[in-house]
């Protein structure tokens, strides 16, 4: 292999652990100690690039392209749906449903995920949600969890008040608090809570290289989870507020109180970093 | 999380919950792509959209030969990117602050508007093709192999762009720094 080949090779395995494994650029160095010169002012420039993921799209715009392109998949499988089984007796219909069903039962509860509240499956979505807070031991891991799930609500609440039910957007408030006032629990807790290194560590003895790789990824997910937070923070009540321009009259009162709750849900959850 | 080619299949057929779970997958990275490639935000929230409804119209042509889906989403946005720049002198809008990530400090905020906006300036002096791999690895956040397919290209190829690239924007990034 080409010198130039093997130095574009180490670089891409370099890249890899720095922007995927979240290891650091001294890491990468100790492994490649004859090529460090070359390498380490690429690798620099490689996280300057890497802020290009820092670019998110606007909670409203993100609400609104979701509900369009729901909308244009009912129509598309409308347009499917009725002359596929229209040939069939009605009890056959019914038969190849109840097959059909029974086929995909395996992606139920990933496909519940995506559900709105207006959908059958959406029970199923509340009660996986629990489950995996549930089954998810550290307190860093429900923290993700919790700002998952407040994102999933916001975006619901749109979808909802488009619609003109108060009543629904008042009862998914109601579950955005519950997880609001959960996150803001976790984030004072000293696991999430402990601040994020802002230099990178000094080279280690070998032995504890280890140790050091995983308290480096918990540092990661910290600091990830923190811009989250903040990000929501800002981009959810911004959505919800945006949401209240074109809303129907009778939803605006409860649109106001998700607002109230969301700012003062992420003043909470950041107050734990503080 | 299920694996992409039944997600693929199941929304060939139609299956709407499949299909909104590869849009949720893969929506935030087509729009970064887009708005890194054009550095219009505007502009971006419209192609982004249309590309989830032109992969939507076209699903059933997709074939499954070892062409991630992904790869083939890339590959739509790619075209209307080129569209776009081929109708419009591409002109770069300053970003909104509330499309960055941020941690609520103004001044950091502020930092990184500016940073993602050097950035956006440096990748024109690249060739076309430099840019498409920066585009594709650090905005869509693809892997190599990724990249590869929605480029047409060999893996090796790729990797050589990626460097040439990585070097050609540090030099500029540098002279910027410097102004």
């Amino acid at each position: 292999m080409s010198k130039e080949k093997e130095f574009d090779n180490i670089l891409d395995e370099c890249l890899e652990r720095l922007l995927v494994k979240g290891e650091t650029i001294e890491q990468c160095l100790q492994s490649y100690p004859e090529q460090a010169a070359n390498l380490k002012p690429l690798l620099q420039t490689a996280l300057a690039a890497r802020q290009a993921v820092a670019i998110q799209p606007r909670a409203e715009f993100k609400a609104k392209a979701r509900y369009q392109f729901r909308s244009a998949l009912q129509e598309a499988a409308s347009r499917r749906r009725r002359p596929s089984l229209g040939w069939l007796p009605r009890w056959a219909t019914v038969v190849t449903i109840v097959l059909g069903l029974l086929l995909v039962s395996g992606g139920t509860i990933a496909a519940a995920s995506y559900s709105m509240p207006d959908s059958l499956l959406y029970p199923v979505k509340l009660a996986t949600e629990q489950v995996q807070l549930a089954l998810t031991p550290s307190d860093i891991g429900k923290a993700e969890l919790c700002a998952k799930f407040a994102d999933r609500r916001v975006a619901e609440i749109i979808y909802i008040a488009n619609k003109g039910d108060a009543q629904q957007v008042e009862a998914i408030t109601q579950r955005l608090d519950e997880r609001l006032v959960m996150l803001a629990r976790l984030t004072s807790a000293p696991e999430v809570a402990e601040a994020p290194r802002m230099l990178e560590s000094p080279p280690v003895p070998s032995e504890e290289a280890g140790d050091d790789k995983d308290v480096q990824v918990r540092e990661n997910n910290r600091a990830k989870l923190r811009t989250t937070v903040a990000n929501y923070a800002t981009n959810h009540p911004a959505g919800l507020r945006a949401a209240l321009e074109k809303a129907p009259e009778s939803t605006k009162p409860a649109l106001r109180r998700a607002i109230a709750v969301s700012e003062a849900g992420y003043e909470r959850a950041l107050r734990g970093w503080d | 999380m299920q694996d992409e080619e039944s997600l693929v299949r199941r929304a060939q057929h139609r299956d709407q919950e499949a299909f909104a779970q590869l849009y949720e997958e893969h929506f935030d990275k087509i729009y970064r792509y887009v708005t890194f490639k054009i550095g219009n935000e505007t502009e971006a929230e419209d192609m982004t959209q249309q590309v989830f409804l032109n992969a939507l119209k076209s699903i059933s042509s997709f074939k499954w030969k070892g062409i991630p889906f992904s790869a083939w989403l890339f590959r739509i946005a790619h075209n209307q990117v080129v569209d776009y720049l081929r109708s419009k002198k591409r002109t770069t809008v300053p970003l909104d602050e509330s499309l960055v990530s941020n941690d609520n400090n103004p001044q950091l905020l502020t930092e990184q508007k500016l940073d993602i906006e050097q950035l956006i300036l440096a990748t024109e002096k690249l060739t076309e093709a430099q840019r498409d791999v920066i585009s594709l690895r650090f905005a869509g956040e693809l892997s190599i192999a990724q990249v590869a397919k929605a480029m047409g290209k060999s893996q090796g190829a790729v990797k050589a762009l990626q460097h040439s690239a990585i070097v050609a924007l540090r030099k500029t990034l540098r002279v910027t720094e410097n102004e």
